[in-house]
This record gives structure tokens, C-alpha cells and sequence, in this order.
């Protein structure tokens, strides 16, 4: 029996006259990313369907569809001729191991074919009744699984029971660019697969400072954007070396400062790529108060140098919420891979919990801020994924 | 480049390769053939053998072909006995250490005895053990993969079988053969060594066995190796490993006193304001590991990398352990431990690199320390 994908999205549906820029966005995505694999593609009313693949490339077709953001549910549908024999063979099999109560419900898009949709699901659901007659009862109201016989136009009919929820959201690229910091922690891959599941494309930027940080530390940024990448139709990542930067701190300014500094520099040097790369926004993976320098001071601090608006969708997110999220978009295991990087080698034994602006521009002063940045600009790595 | 991380991996001998290379050519039969090819195939394995129980100085034992030394260690441990109770050191190499951790998940009692300051094994504790406990089988390694230090197994093995000659005495000598004279004696009963380590190549190794001992196969199969180990062998690469031992062989003590003197004049030159000297005078020359105390052993080594020299790290990382658990066994503290750095040098390597190895240790160190303090 042949199989089809039916195709969900959710919010697009609440668009008025933008609709079609959603719908088309998302219909691109899908097809951008299933490239490589045949299949024909059609948009129906409210969704659209995948149909006459390879059945060895379902599983990666549905892994892909789960994916990519706007759509909301997928249901894989058997295929088969407009006629009750035959939707009867597909119903016993896809319910075979089913237990419970089920519904039916039918709807027929060929209205020339009879009896009426009400009168199917009740033909259909007695002769399943009979049957099954040890394991199901129908409920109407309130049933374990439902029973869905879409009878197409054409003279072919869509059966299927499982609803497969995916990821929400809106299409990439939907809500315009922006530059995600990615440091090979935990958060900061959250913080994006979060971002670009609202829409936003991305960028990523990362510091690298060898020999502080070591090419293993950097190949494992690169695994996690690449898995980042996954949910955002691919990705470019850049690479900016931070050693000298981190040098001058360390040499010129206080040691509690030294991470609060860091993240000045490093939201000065995000803003000015974002601006050359048409990002409109910076995402972090900040977490209020998680460590010294993510309390609201810290935050005030490192925002001040720049103007473009940041993005912290983990703000309000608790630690363990953020993990369980890294699980589910798998970047946790490359997240906890044990290399050194940038911000634990300077780390200082008493940060500044709680810095004070005017303090830290005046330790700040001490460093040709400039020419320190065009420094880092001279060797900028890209990577595309 | 200045290659400092021997006891990790070496280059492979372009002599040994070339004599080998027939094997990879006219001779490529499998050695379980009956045609003439296959034949002198596995008479070449035979000879192979030989060479490496002569290098041993043994008659008492032979050879089973690996494909590693983990693997040698694995069958020691799996192979030799099913149930009893196994007993081995803290400072053993993971292929040991994490067997030992798989048998006590099965079930079997597993015992860890203590090491001295220098990575060696404590010898009372490990006898006094061995004197008031049932042990069925013992596994210690020979030289410590990361202090260097050696522990007599010929002695311990004799001791050992004194006080109960039903023990099965295996050791890892993987840091030993084609480095250290030894005569591997009949009191050891499993002795695992490898190529890679020793100028050969990576996926050969074998387990030396006493005659005699019954060992049950880890790999099923064609019954090769006397059934001990299926899988048809690995003619190249067992002939290379043949003849880069047999060329260490040939010059075992010059080696040895030659790596004795780059690891002298490395331990006299290394600015000792910057490294804390970890491995003892009394350990195995091929290995000097020193700590940088204060600096993060993984940004030691990339800073060295850049200026060419290529060491190895005990510590890798900034999560949760990141100690090596072997050194933390030896009762170093953190600060020491994080600084750790393991040189460690092949027959190759010459007192010229030494003395451009200490320039760059002690100036790269000084740098880093003079950035980072």
C-alpha cells in the first residue's frame, strides 16, 4: 500500500493577507531541505503532501519534516483506490495493534462519491466494530485514537490514524536574520534552535583564543552549529580569534572585570559582523543570573556598547529546562564535551558579581578599544554549513 | 616539528615498511591457504612469532596475534578465567582499568590496589593483599602509560605465584617492548604488547602466552591463531611490527642509554621554577611527564604545538574529572595535576630535539605563566 505525508502548519493559518508570503516561505524550506530525495509535492487547502517516494527514504523525509519549523503536525497516510474495500484493507492495517475506543471521521473533498461522509463513517465503523469486536468500541466524543478517511478528488483516498507533532513555530526566515553567539556550552545552541524555530535565520559567531582554546574546542562549535543548522536550513558560522583581546584584558585591567570586559568586546565585535552580515539582531544564550556574568548588572554592562537588539530567549529558562531542551535537539553530549574554552582559562576567582558601569568603562579605558576589534576583524574564519 | 608524544602513537618505520611491502603485493594470500602463497604467509607469521619471543629472551611462552593492545589486555582478562576474584592496580591504562570495571558490573569481585607517589604499584599493600585474600587472577602493568614508572612484574609475578601459584599473572608491557631489556619470565603467565608503539602500525598487537594456560577465544571464527583469536591476519601489518622490533632489538641498550641521556639532560634543563618533574629518576626513560603547576595542561600543549613541538596532556579538559585518574591515584593536587604535561620519546628521538624541546618548553611556559598569572 502506497504511503503519503500529510503536512500541518499551525500559526500560518492566523496570518490575514501576509498568508502567502508564510506559505510559500514554508513550502520552500520543505523543499530545500528534502533536496536529494524524490518525491511529489503538492499544496492543499491548510496543508500540504508528500506522495510517490521511495519507501526507504520515509524515515528521512519524516526526520527532515520534523525539522523544520511552521509545520506543525505531520500524519502518515496509507494511499488507496476510492472504494470501501479497499479503505477497509488500509483501516485494518494501520489499527491492527490499536486497543480502545476510536472514532471515525470521514471527509469527502469528491462529493460526487456516496453514501454522504456520515454515513461512511458509520458504514466503516460498524464493519471495523465487527471485525474487532473484542478490542474496540467507538466513542465519539471523547476517543483513544480517530479513525481519518480523507476521500480525494481524483479517486484515491488518504487513511490515516497517528497525528505526529513537530516542531511549531514560523518558517526560518519569516522574522528576518540575526547573529547567534554560540561558545560550545549548553545554552547558547538552545538559544538559537529556539530563535530560528520563531522564524529568525541565523548567523552564529564564535570567539576562539588559541592556544587558550585548542582546535578540538573549535571543531566541537562547529558539530553544534552544524546541528543548529539542522533546524535553520543551514548556517554560516564565523570564527573571530580573541587571544589578543583576552591578553589585554588580563593585562591591563582588574581581574574581576576581566569576564565583564570580555562581554563588552565581544557584543561590540557581534554588532559590527551582524551589521556587514544584514543580521538585524544579536541572540544569546544568557540566563539571568545562571552565572557572574548574567546577572542584570552584567547584562547592563555588556548591552550598553551596543544598540542593536538583543535576544536572550533563555532568559527566564532554568538550567535543567534548557538541558532537557539540548537533549531533545541532541547538541547536549557534543555541549559537554570537556575542552577548555574561552572563558574558563581567564576565569577570575572572584568575578564581579554585580559590576558597576562607571567602574568598568574606567578599567575599560586603560585599552585601545579600536584598534583592538580591527584586530579581530583581520582574521575572521567563515564556515558554511 | 618535534615529536614528544611516543608513548601515544610513533611514526612508522620507512624501513620496516619497505622490507614489509611484499606483503602487500606478491604475497597478499591469506594464510589459511594451502597454496603455496598462503602457505609461506603463515610460515612468515610463524616466523614473526619467533622474533618476538626470541626479543623476549622466552621459550616458556607464545605468541597470539591482536589487533591492539587493548584488545591483548581485554583477552587476558576475559579469556583466562570466568569467575574468581580479579585483582589490579589504580594506575592501569583504561583497555585494564575499565575491563576490570566491566567484570565487577557482571558481577565478579574486582579489587584496586594503591600506588606509590611515583605511579608505581604499592608492593606491601599488593602482597599483604595477595597473602590474606583469596585472588584468582592479577593484572599489572609494566610501565605506566603516564608516569613512566615501572613495576618489576618479573619479580612481582614470582612473588605472587610463592604465596599462591593458582594465580594467573597478567602484565601490560606496551610501554616496554622494543624500549626496555627485559626477559619476560615464566611467572608471567599473559603478556600484551603492541606495534603502533614502537615504530610499527596501528592495528596490530599481540598476547604473549605461557604454554600451557587454557584461555577461551574473544572472537569466533576461521580458528585462526590456534582458534584463540578468528579473523584472517594481518600479514602487512604483524610483518612490520616484526621487523621495526627486531631493528629496536638489534640495538636495545644504546637505545635505551642514548633516551636515558636526552631524559637526564631534559630533567637537568627544564627550568624547575616553572615544571614540578612528576615521573621518577627510577622510571622508564621513554617517558617524562612534568607539570606546569598552575597553567591548564591543554593550553600547554596547543602553545607548544605552535612553536613545533608536539607533547602529550594528562589533563584535557575544564568539566568534571578532569584529572587523569591514574595521576590523581599517585595523591597530587589539583593544581599539580591541571599543569600536566607527558613527553615521551621514541629510539629515534635525538639530544639536538631535546635541547630545542627545553628552549621552547621553558620559554612558552614562562610566556603563559607571565600572561595568565
Amino acid at each position: 500500500m502506497k504511503q503519503a505525508i500529510i503536512i500541518r502548519y499551525c500559526e500560518i493559518h492566523l496570518k490575514g493577507k501576509n498568508r502567502g508570503y508564510f506559505e510559500k516561505m514554508l513550502k520552500e524550506n520543505i523543499k530545500r531541505s528534502l533536496k536529494g530525495i524524490d518525491f511529489k509535492f503538492t499544496a492543499m487547502h491548510n496543508r500540504y503532501l508528500i506522495e510517490d517516494f521511495n519507501e526507504d527514504d520515509y524515515e528521512i523525509i519524516v526526520d527532515k519534516l520534523k525539522k523544520i519549523a511552521g509545520i506543525h503536525t505531520i500524519s502518515i497516510a496509507l494511499v488507496v483506490e476510492s472504494n470501501f474495500e479497499s479503505i477497509f484493507e488500509a483501516v485494518k492495517n494501520l489499527i491492527q495493534d490499536k486497543t480502545g475506543t476510536f472514532k471515525v471521521i470521514t471527509n469527502r473533498a469528491d462529493k460526487t462519491f456516496s453514501p454522504n461522509s456520515m454515513e461512511f463513517s458509520m458504514m466503516l465503523g460498524g464493519k471495523i466494530l465487527e471485525h474487532f469486536n473484542k478490542n474496540l468500541k467507538v466513542d465519539v466524543k471523547n476517543p483513544d485514537f480517530a479513525i481519518n478517511v480523507d476521500i480525494r478528488e481524483e479517486g484515491k483516498t488518504f487513511v490515516y490514524t497517528d497525528v505526529i507533532h513537530c516542531l511549531s513555530g514560523m518558517p526560518v526566515g519569516s522574522a528576518g536574520k540575526g547573529l547567534l553567539l554560540i561558545s560550545g556550552g549548553i545554552d547558547s545552541p538552545v538559544a538559537g534552535y529556539m530563535t530560528a524555530k520563531r522564524g529568525m535565520k541565523l548567523d552564529c559567531l564564535h570567539f576562539h583564543s588559541f592556544p587558550y582554546t585548542g582546535e578540538a574546542a573549535k571543531e566541537k562549535v562547529i558539530e553544534l552549529t552544524k546541528k543548529v543548522g539542522e533546524y535553520n536550513g543551514g548556517i554560516n558560522l564565523f570564527v573571530v580569534s580573541f587571544t589578543h583581546i583576552q591578553e589585554a584584558i588580563h593585562k591591563h585591567c582588574p581581574e574581576e572585570f576581566m569576564i565583564t570586559i570580555m562581554r563588552r568586546f565581544m557584543m561590540r565585535i557581534a554588532e559590527r559582523l551582524a551589521k556587514q552580515q544584514g543580521d538585524q539582531a544579536i541572540i544569546t544564550g544568557e540566563s539571568l543570573g545562571q552565572v557572574a556574568s548574567q546577572t542584570i548588572e552584567s547584562i547592563t554592562s555588556s548591552n550598553s556598547v551596543v544598540t542593536m537588539p538583543v535576544l536572550r530567549p533563555l532568559i527566564a529558562f532554568d538550567k535543567i529546562d534548557i538541558i532537557e531542551i539540548s537533549k531533545k535537539i541532541d547538541t547536549y553530549e557534543t555541549s559537554i564535551l570537556p575542552y577548555e574554552d574561552c572563558c574558563t582559562v581567564f576565569l577570575p576567582k572572584y568575578p564581579a558579581i554585580k559590576p558597576n558601569l562607571d567602574r568598568v568603562i574606567k578599567a575599560e579605558s586603560k585599552l585601545d578599544i579600536e584598534s583592538l576589534i580591527e584586530e579581530a576583524f583581520r582574521k575572521v574564519e567563515k564556515y558554511v554549513f | 616539528m618535534i615529536y614528544f608524544d611516543n608513548a601515544g602513537t610513533t611514526i612508522p618505520s620507512k624501513t620496516a615498511l619497505s622490507l614489509a611491502e611484499k606483503f602487500n603485493n606478491e604475497l597478499f594470500f591469506n594464510p589459511s591457504t594451502l597454496y603455496r602463497g598462503g602457505l609461506s604467509c603463515s610460515r612468515e607469521i610463524k616466523n614473526a612469532k619467533e622474533s618476538i619471543l626470541k626479543n623476549l629472551s622466552t621459550l616458556n611462552h607464545e605468541v597470539i596475534f591482536t589487533s591492539c593492545g587493548s584488545e591483548s589486555d581485554n583477552m587476558a582478562i576475559f579469556c583466562a578465567k570466568k569467575r574468581g576474584v580479579f585483582l589490579t592496580t589504580k594506575g592501569e591504562h583504561s583497555a585494564v582499568y575499565k575491563s576490570f570495571l566491566e567484570l565487577r558490573n557482571r558481577g565478579i569481585s574486582t579489587v584496586f590496589i594503591d600506588l606509590n607517589k611515583d605511579g608505581s604499584v604499592n608492593q606491601t599493600a599488593l602482597f599483604d593483599y595477595v597473602k590474606n585474600n583469596p585472588v584468582d587472577f592479577v593484572s599489572i602493568i609494566h610501565v605506566n602509560n603516564e608516569t613512566g614508572a615501572v613495576n618489576d612484574v618479573n619479580t612481582i609475578a614470582k612473588q605472587i605465584k610463592t604465596i599462591n601459584n593458582k594465580i594467573i599473572f597478567h602484565a601490560d608491557g606496551v610501554q616496554v617492548y622494543g624500549k626496555i631489556p627485559f626477559k619476560l619470565s615464566k611467572d608471567v603467565d599473559l603478556y600484551s604488547i603492541s606495534a603502533h608503539k614502537i615504530n610499527a602500525l596501528k592495528g596490530v598487537g599481540a598476547l604473549i602466552k605461557k604454554k600451557g594456560l587454557n584461555l577461551s577465544p574473544l572472537i569466533f571464527g576461521g580458528g585462526q591463531e590456534g582458534g584463540l583469536r578468528s579473523g584472517t591476519e594481518n600479514v602487512f601489518g604483524i610483518k612490520v611490527f616484526e621487523y621495526a622490533g627486531n631493528d629496536k632489538y638489534s640495538k636495545l641498550n644504546e637505545n635505551y642509554q642514548k633516551i636515558k641521556s636526552v631524559n637526564a639532560f631534559l630533567r637537568e634543563n627544564i627550568d624547575n621554577s616553572l615544571f614540578k618533574i612528576i615521573s621518577s629518576e627510577n622510571s622508564s626513560p621513554y617517558i617524562l611527564t612534568i607539570s606546569a603547576v598552575g597553567l591548564r595542561g591543554e593550553v600547554i600543549m596547543h602553545a607548544l604545538e605552535e612553536q613545533g613541538l608536539i607533547v602529550g596532556n594528562g589533563s584535557a579538559c575544564s568539566s568534571k574529572n578532569r584529572f587523569s585518574r591514574v595521576l590523581e591515584a599517585c595523591g597530587y593536587d589539583d593544581n599539580v595535576l591541571d599543569g600536566v604535561i607527558r613527553l615521551s620519546f621514541s629510539s629515534e628521538t635525538t639530544l639536538g630535539e631535546a635541547r630545542t624541546a627545553v628552549e621552547i618548553l621553558n620559554e612558552t611556559v614562562k610566556k603563559l605563566k607571565g600572561i595568565l598569572n
